[in-house]
C-alpha cells in the first residue's frame, strides 16, 4: 500500500505563495480560507548578518492524526494510503479537529457550515498526478510520493537528507518533511 | 463559468475538451500554459511541464488567469466619455464607430500640429509592438514610448555600443559564478530563479548586490548591501580590482579588445578604499566579490532592472559594469553571457516595423533625441547601422528608440518643444508607472485626445476620451523573443477568440491602418498570418502559425560559441571597445566616469538635513506586477496594503511601530504606506512597494482609484538633473527621503 508523503526543501522555497494561491484556486477556497501558509522565519539577526526561511505549512498528514480521534461524527478519516480527509456530508461543524490539531491545519468554512482541510488532492493523486501546489511550484520545494516506493524521490529525500518533522514530541507522527538550509 | 479539474490524462480522454498551448503575460518570463477548451470556452488551466521556461510550474499571477479572464471589472466592449474628463460617464459604442471617429481626429491633429503631435505608450510584453511601430511610422509620427528608459533599454545600448549586441543570453549550465546586480529572481523571475537553485546544488556561486535583503540574498554566497543608486563606484571598484590585481583575461583583451591601456588608466584612482564610503560597503567586502568573479571562470552578470533605474549615474554604472564582463573574458565563452546576435532567419520585429518609411526629417523630432541620444534616433540609428553590418539586422526600435516619456509628458504640459495633443495608451497605466506621477497626472488630464486600450478601468484609463477593450492572454497568440533581439523563438498559440468585443492590439493599429490609407502595408488579417508569415523563413513544414505551435513551438538555433572570431564584433573596429568610439561619438565619455546617486548626501547636503534617509523605490514583489493584478481578490488577500520596510533602529528613533501608516515624503511629494519594521535593509535606507492603487475606490476624479495615495512614483523625480544624460533614466532609486507617522488629524485625512 502506498503512504503518500510530502517533503517540503526550505532551501529551495522563497515564500512566493504560489502554491497557497494555487490551492485556493483548485479547491475553489473563500478568500479567507487558506489550506497551505507559508510563512517567513526572519530576516533575523542584525543588518547585515541575516538569515532568513520559508516554511511552507499544510496539513501534515499525521500517521495518529488527532483530528480523526476527537471526531464525533466520523467525517474525519484516514485513508489506507495515509491521507487525512473529510467526508463533508457527515460533518456538522463541531470545531473539534479544529482545536486538536496542532498544526492549525483545519480551517473552518462558515458558509457551509463544516471544516475542511489540505487532502493531499486526492482526486488528482487518484488519477496519478500530484497536489496542486506540488505541480505548480515553480522551485521544486515541494515534493510528493509514496514512501513505500523504494526508487521516489521522497523515499531519497527522507533517507539521504537530513530532514525534520514539526512537533515530534507530540507522537502524531507527521507525514510532512522539512529539509532546512 | 463551470470548472472543471482536469489533467493531461483526463482532457486527452475527452475530445470535447481541446488543449491549447498558450503564454502566460503577466510576466515577461511567458511561461507554458495549457489551457483546456471546452465549448469555446477555458475551463482549466496549467503550467505545461513540457515548456523549458516553467516545466509546469506557475505562480500565483498565472494560476489566477481564470479569474483575471472574466472578471467584473474587466473592460469588455468599447467606451466612449460622455461626460466631463474624469467624471466616470461612459456609453458603450460599437467598435466601428470609435475606430472611425478616433481616425477623425488623429487627422485632425496631424493636419493641424504635424504627425509628431501624436505619441503613444505601450506596456510590457501585452502588445505586439511592431504593430504599433509600423503604424506610428507610416503615420510618420517618432514619439512611441514604454517605460524603456527604464528597463533594460539603457543597458541594452550601451553594451551593444561597446560589444555589438547584448550578452542577455547567459550559458548558466555552464557557469561557475552568477552575478545578480539589482536583481531578484526569488520575486520576479521564478523560472530563473529554479534554475539558480539547480545550479547552486551544483557548486554554482551566487553574488547578489541589492539593498534590500531579498529572497534572492537570502539564498546567495555573497551579499553586498550597497547604497541604493551607488552602483558606479561599485562596479569602477571591480574594475579597479581585476585590472589593478591582474585577474583580467589577457588573451581576450589582446585578441579581441581595443583600450585597455586607456582603461586601466582610468580606473587606477578607483579603488575599493575610494568606494566604501561612497557604497557603504566594506573595502574588503568590495574586494571578495570582484575576486569571485574574476577568480570563478566562467562567470555571468545577469541583467537587474535596479541600475537602468538608478536616474543621474545609470548610464555610467552600466557602462562600468558591461565593460567587467570584457575585461575577465566573459562574453560568447562556453559558460559566460553569449553575444547571440538576432536571428538570421525568423523575420524580427525590426524588420516589421518599417522604420524606413520614417523620414530623417521626423526621426530628428523624436522628443529627447537631442539629449538622451544613445536609446533615441541619433545613438540607435548608429548602432542599427553596424548591427547590420556585421549581423545582417538590427535591434527592434520599439524600446531601443523611443521617445524621453517625461519628456513628451513635459511637452503636453508646455507645448515645447512642440505641441503633444493626442496620446494613445495601451496596456499601460501611465499615472502609476511613470516617474513623477503628479506631472504624469496632470498631462493625462491636459493632453486633448486620450484613447487607452485597457483590460481594466485604471486611474490613467479613467481619464481616457476612449477606452477600448483588450484581449489578455489566453485570447491571443504570442511570440517570445526577448523583445525581438534574440535568436530563438517561442511561439504560443491563442486558447480562445477574444471574449465580448475585446480585441488584440494588432487589430486596433490594422484598424486604425486601414482608415488612414495604409491598406497595402497591412495585409495580414489577424496575428496568426503576421505570425506565420514571420515564421516561415524558419523552413518548418507547417501551412500556418497554429501548427508550429503544436508540433514545434520552440525554434532554438544550434549554439555556436565564439562568433565574433567569425564575424568580429559589431563596433566601428569590430573589438570590444574598452574605449567606446561609439559612445565618443554621440558626445559622452568613451569610459565611464563616477556618477553619485541621483540625490545623495555628498554632493547634496542641504537636501540630505532635511530628508535624510535614502529611498529606493522597489522591485517586483509577488503577487504583483507592475501597477497590475490589484483588484484580484484571490491575489490581493496575500498583501491588501502596501508595505514601506525601514529598519527597525531606525523606526525605534521615529517613534514607528510596526504596522503603522507612515508618510515617505520626498521633494516631490509624499506618499502613505504601511511600516515594516525589519532588519533586511540599511538603517539609513528605505524601500517602498511600487504599483499600488485602490480598484475598489471609485473609478472618477477626484481620486481616481486613489492613485496617488500609495503611489511610489508619487516619490520619484524627472528633472532633467535627474536623468541619466546618456539613456535618458529618470530616478526611481536612490533619492532622499524622509518618513514620518500618519498623525490622522482631519488635516491629513483631507
Amino acid at each position: 500500500m502506498a503512504r503518500y508523503v510530502i517533503v517540503l526543501d526550505t532551501r529551495r522555497c522563497i515564500g512566493c505563495h504560489s502554491c497557497t494561491v494555487a490551492c485556493k484556486i483548485n479547491k475553489d477556497l473563500p478568500v479567507d480560507m487558506i489550506y497551505n501558509p507559508v510563512t517567513i522565519v526572519g530576516p533575523s539577526g542584525v543588518f547585515p548578518n541575516l538569515h532568513m526561511t520559508h516554511i511552507p505549512l499544510l496539513c501534515m498528514q499525521c500517521d495518529n492524526p488527532p483530528c480523526v480521534d476527537c471526531c464525533p461524527t466520523g467525517a474525519s478519516q484516514q485513508r489506507d494510503d495515509g491521507i487525512v480527509w473529510v467526508d463533508e456530508d457527515k460533518c456538522v461543524g463541531c470545531k473539534a479537529c479544529v482545536m486538536s490539531c496542532p498544526y492549525g491545519a483545519r480551517v473552518p468554512n462558515p458558509a457551509k457550515g463544516i471544516v475542511q482541510k489540505c487532502d493531499f488532492c486526492m482526486d488528482r493523486v487518484e488519477l496519478g498526478e500530484e497536489p496542486f501546489c506540488v505541480k505548480t511550484c515553480h522551485q521544486r520545494a515541494r515534493i510528493f510520493g509514496d514512501l513505500e516506493n523504494p526508487t521516489s524521490e521522497v523515499y531519497k529525500l527522507v533517507n539521504s537528507e537530513h530532514v525534520l518533522r514539526l512537533l515530534p514530541e507530540l507522537g502524531t507522527e507527521p507525514h510532512a518533511f522539512y529539509i532546512m538550509d | 463559468m463551470e470548472k472543471i479539474t482536469l489533467t493531461n490524462n483526463l482532457a486527452l480522454q475527452h475530445d470535447d475538451v481541446q488543449v491549447k498551448k498558450s503564454a502566460c503575460f503577466f510576466c515577461h518570463q511567458n511561461c507554458g500554459v495549457l489551457a483546456y477548451v471546452k465549448d469555446g470556452k477555458v475551463v482549466d488551466i496549467e503550467g505545461d511541464p513540457d515548456h523549458f521556461t516553467n516545466r509546469g510550474g506557475l505562480c500565483s499571477r498565472g494560476i489566477i488567469a481564470l479569474k483575471n479572464l472574466d472578471h467584473p471589472a474587466r473592460i469588455n466592449h468599447p467606451l466612449h466619455r460622455v461626460g466631463e474628463r474624469g467624471e466616470g460617464k461612459w456609453e458603450q459604442i460599437p467598435w466601428h464607430q470609435a475606430l472611425d471617429e478616433i481616425a477623425e481626429k488623429l487627422v485632425k491633429i496631424r493636419d493641424k500640429f504635424g504627425p509628431e503631435a501624436v505619441a503613444t505608450a505601450g506596456g510590457t510584453q501585452r502588445t505586439d509592438d511592431w504593430a504599433r511601430r509600423r503604424f506610428m511610422n507610416l503615420f510618420g509620427s517618432p514619439n512611441s514610448f514604454h517605460n524603456a528608459h527604464l528597463c533594460w533599454i539603457p543597458t541594452f545600448m550601451v553594451e551593444t555600443a561597446i560589444y555589438g549586441w547584448c550578452p542577455f543570453d547567459m550559458d548558466l549550465g555552464n557557469s561557475r559564478c552568477l552575478v545578480l546586480w539589482g536583481h531578484n529572481p526569488g520575486a520576479s523571475y521564478m523560472p530563473v530563479m529554479r534554475g539558480i537553485s539547480d545550479l547552486k546544488d551544483n557548486g554554482l556561486k551566487v553574488i547578489v548586490i541589492d539593498p534590500r535583503f531579498t529572497e534572492t540574498a537570502a539564498k546567495a554566497d555573497l551579499w553586498l548591501p550597497l547604497r541604493p543608486g551607488s552602483d558606479a563606484a561599485l562596479a569602477l571598484a571591480w574594475l579597479n580590482v581585476i585590472i589593478w590585481e591582474g585577474l583580467y583575461d589577457q588573451q581576450f583583451i589582446e585578441n579581441c579588445c581595443v583600450g585597455f591601456d586607456e582603461l586601466a588608466q582610468h580606473v587606477q584612482g578607483f579603488t575599493p578604499e575610494w568606494a566604501a564610503p561612497l557604497t557603504w560597503l566594506d573595502e574588503d567586502l568590495i574586494r571578495q566579490g570582484a575576486h569571485m568573479y574574476a577568480n570563478n571562470k566562467p562567470g555571468n552578470i545577469q541583467w537587474g532592472v535596479a541600475v537602468d533605474q538608478i536616474g543621474t549615474p545609470a548610464g555610467a554604472a552600466m557602462h562600468a559594469r558591461a565593460l567587467l564582463r570584457a575585461v575577465t573574458g566573459n562574453l560568447d565563452a562556453p559558460g559566460s553571457d553569449l553575444l547571440t546576435g538576432p536571428s538570421p532567419d525568423f523575420i524580427t520585429d525590426e524588420e516589421m516595423e518599417a522604420n524606413e518609411w520614417l523620414t530623417n526629417e521626423q526621426k530628428a523630432k523624436q522628443l529627447g533625441s537631442d539629449k538622451y541620444k544613445l536609446t533615441t534616433w541619433p545613438g540607435y540609428g548608429r548602432i542599427a547601422e553596424l548591427t547590420r553590418e556585421v549581423w545582417g539586422k538590427a535591434p527592434t526600435a520599439e524600446w531601443m528608440c523611443e521617445a524621453h516619456p517625461p519628456t513628451v509628458f513635459n511637452a503636453i504640459l508646455s507645448g515645447e518643444p512642440y505641441p503633444v495633443k493626442a496620446l494613445i495608451t495601451l496596456a499601460t497605466n501611465p499615472v502609476n508607472s511613470y516617474g513623477d506621477s503628479q506631472r504624469v497626472l496632470e498631462a493625462l488630464r491636459a493632453v486633448d485626445f486620450l484613447v487607452s486600450m485597457e483590460y481594466w478601468k485604471t486611474p490613467s484609463a479613467m481619464l481616457a476620451d476612449y477606452i477600448l477593450p483588450a484581449a489578455g492572454w489566453l485570447e491571443r497568440p504570442t511570440i517570445t523573443s526577448t523583445y525581438g533581439c534574440s535568436d530563438f523563438v517561442i511561439a504560443s498559440q491563442r486558447a480562445i477568440q477574444p471574449m465580448y468585443e475585446r480585441h488584440t492590439d494588432y487589430q486596433f493599429w490594422r484598424g486604425l491602418a486601414l482608415r488612414l490609407g495604409q491598406e497595402e502595408m497591412w495585409p495580414w488579417e489577424n496575428l496568426e498570418e503576421a505570425f506565420y508569415y514571420r515564421i516561415y523563413p524558419l523552413g518548418y513544414d507547417i501551412s500556418g502559425y497554429d501548427e508550429f505551435v503544436e508540433q514545434y513551438r520552440f525554434h532554438f538555433p544550434e549554439r555556436e560559441y565564439y562568433k565574433y572570431a567569425r564575424l568580429g564584433f559589431a563596433t566601428p573596429s569590430r573589438r570590444v571597445e574598452l574605449y567606446s568610439s561609439t559612445l565618443e561619438e554621440l558626445g559622452y565619455s568613451p569610459m565611464p566616469e563616477y556618477v553619485g546617486p541621483a540625490e545623495n548626501e555628498i554632493d547634496h547636503p542641504e537636501v540630505a538635513e532635511e530628508y535624510p534617509l535614502v529611498l529606493t523605490t522597489g522591485g517586483g514583489f509577488m503577487p504583483y506586477y507592475h501597477s497590475e493584478h490589484f483588484q484580484i481578490k484571490e491575489l490581493r488577500f496575500l498583501r491588501h496594503e502596501p508595505q514601506v520596510q525601514i529598519n527597525s533602529a531606525t523606526a525605534a528613533e521615529l517613534e514607528i511601530e510596526e504596522g503603522d501608516w507612515v508618510w515617505i515624503e520626498t521633494r516631490r511629494g509624499r506618499i502613505k504606506q504601511k511600516a515594516n519594521l525589519t532588519q533586511a535593509v540599511h538603517p539609513k535606507v528605505v524601500v517602498t512597494q511600487r504599483g499600488w492603487w485602490y480598484p475598489e475606490r471609485e473609478a472618477k476624479e477626484p481620486g481616481l482609484g486613489g492613485c496617488l495615495e500609495s503611489n511610489t512614483n508619487v516619490l520619484t523625480s524627472i528633472e532633467d538633473e535627474h536623468c541619466d544624460p546618456i539613456g535618458g533614466s529618470w530616478a526611481n532609486r536612490g533619492l532622499l527621503c524622509k518618513v514620518y507617522k500618519v498623525n490622522g488629524t482631519m488635516e491629513e485625512v483631507n
